[in-house]
């Protein structure tokens, strides 16, 4: 059902499809920042962060948790490629929480390590907001 | 007759592991529809992220990545094998080790120091058996390989090539081409290869899309080419349980096979036997009959 208003949008993981639909605006979580999709946007290649996916078909509305990946936009047909996405009711709220602790207790000893520890982090953190 | 007795017996104990096999059988074919689902189902990715690094690399005008350089000296070769967890599947293992050894040796006859890195409960024991030493034992990675599972191998070993502590990554599995066909394969994982060869001859027939980078094709290369090495980990371990199957469903349907013949054949000596025993029987009725009258 393609009409003038939406483009398509697939998610794909190396285990699965996670997703395929027609929607009509969809939320990016890009590396630097959340990118919003109309449309008949300008071809884009970007590297996504950890963070919320949000797809607006026209009569729902579907989250899903990204951890990093890459997204395309061409010819109104847009594809993200990820390792992991999860929808909100697959993720564990105990084990985030875990996470959460053991990120906050690992050590900073150099760059690496910092972006190590933001990262999971930001992981954690993502995961328990959408988890609620 | 004694004779009669043990063939029937014999004919029971066929008939049990008649049983068994055809189990197996089926077990074998539920198993390999759900692995081969779930290797159809990382297709879309695969190709995805190959077509991405392909306009990536034109974009980038060419390629040069530290998991692209083939270091000069020193480090170790990793030789990564993959057996089954599981045996009864033929000669799925042996054609895999086969290989492994092949390729063990002329690595070491190029003189160079491989590390052994074995998968598989099977493998490991025949090494063993053998008295081959190996550097590692994977036996924790089930029937149904998770990318989560594979990941820290992969990424692991980029490590330690980045490092420059390993020269080179080759794994040995047995590459699924179709249900009549499982052929043990020795794939290059690192140093990558065979990346620009192949888009320097689509270059011309695709029109160039004028993509908004973000960031810019350097650093989205430098992410998507670790991606690539994961992924092709992961569909070698796909692969290889996909074959394991079929190769198990193919040995256990030939078992089933034989188990029947053998039954015909017992079943026809039973019969042959039993006939044997009523005429030695009337024989011995109408001669005892004959000598009395």
């Amino acid at each position: 059902m393609a009409s003038s208003e939406t483009f398509h949008c697939s998610v794909v993981t190396p285990e699965r499809a996670v997703l395929e639909c027609e929607s009509t605006f969809v939320v990016l979580p890009a590396w630097d920042g959340e990118i919003g999709i109309l449309r008949g946007r300008a071809p884009l290649l970007c590297k996504l962060g950890i963070g919320r996916l949000r797809i607006e078909t026209a009569d729902e509305e579907h989250i899903l948790f990204l951890d990093g990946g890459f997204a395309e936009m061409l010819d109104n047909r847009l594809t993200i490629l990820t390792e992991d996405a999860r929808r909100p009711d697959e993720l564990d709220r105990q084990a985030a929480a875990s996470d959460l602790e053991e990120a906050r207790a690992l050590t900073v000893t150099d760059d690496a390590s910092l972006e190590a520890r933001q990262k999971a982090l930001q992981r954690a953190r993502t995961q328990l907001r959408l988890a609620d | 007759m004694a004779n009669r007795r043990v063939l029937i017996k014999r004919r029971d104990a066929v008939r049990n592991i008649h049983k068994i096999t055809r189990t197996m059988q089926m077990i074998a074919n539920v198993r390999f529809q759900a692995a081969f689902k779930r290797a159809v189902a990382s297709k879309p990715y695969t190709e995805k992220l190959a077509k991405l690094v392909d306009d990536l690399a034109r974009a980038a005008k060419g390629i040069d990545h530290p998991l692209m350089r083939q270091p000069e000296e020193g480090g170790v070769s990793v030789l990564m094998v993959i057996t089954s967890t599981r045996g009864l599947c033929g000669g799925y293992n042996h054609n895999v080790l086969r290989t492994a050894g092949e390729h063990l040796k002329s690595l070491e006859a190029g003189g160079e120091r491989v590390e052994l890195q074995m998968v598989g409960k099977k493998g490991v024991a025949y090494l063993k058996f053998a008295g081959w030493p190996m550097d590692r034992e994977i036996t924790d990675i089930g029937e149904t390989p998770r990318f989560d599972e594979i990941e820290p191998l992969a990424n692991e070993m980029m490590e330690r090539f980045t490092r420059g502590e390993i020269r080179s990554v080759d794994v040995v599995y047995m590459k699924f081409v179709s249900t009549g066909k499982q052929i043990p394969v020795v794939e290059r994982l690192l140093p990558l290869t065979g990346l620009e060869s192949e888009n320097a001859e689509v270059a011309p027939a695709v029109a160039e899309v004028q993509y908004e980078f973000s960031p810019d094709p350097h650093e989205l290369l430098n992410e998507l080419l670790p991606a690539t090495v994961r992924i092709a980990l992961f569909q070698a371990f796909s692969d290889a349980v996909v074959s394991e199957q079929v190769s198990r469903m193919v040995a256990m349907t030939a078992a089933t096979e034989a188990a029947e013949d053998i039954i015909k054949r017992l079943t026809q000596q039973y019969n042959r036997a039993r006939q044997t025993a009523i005429t030695m029987e009337l024989l011995d009725i109408v001669g005892g009959a004959n000598a009395l009258s």
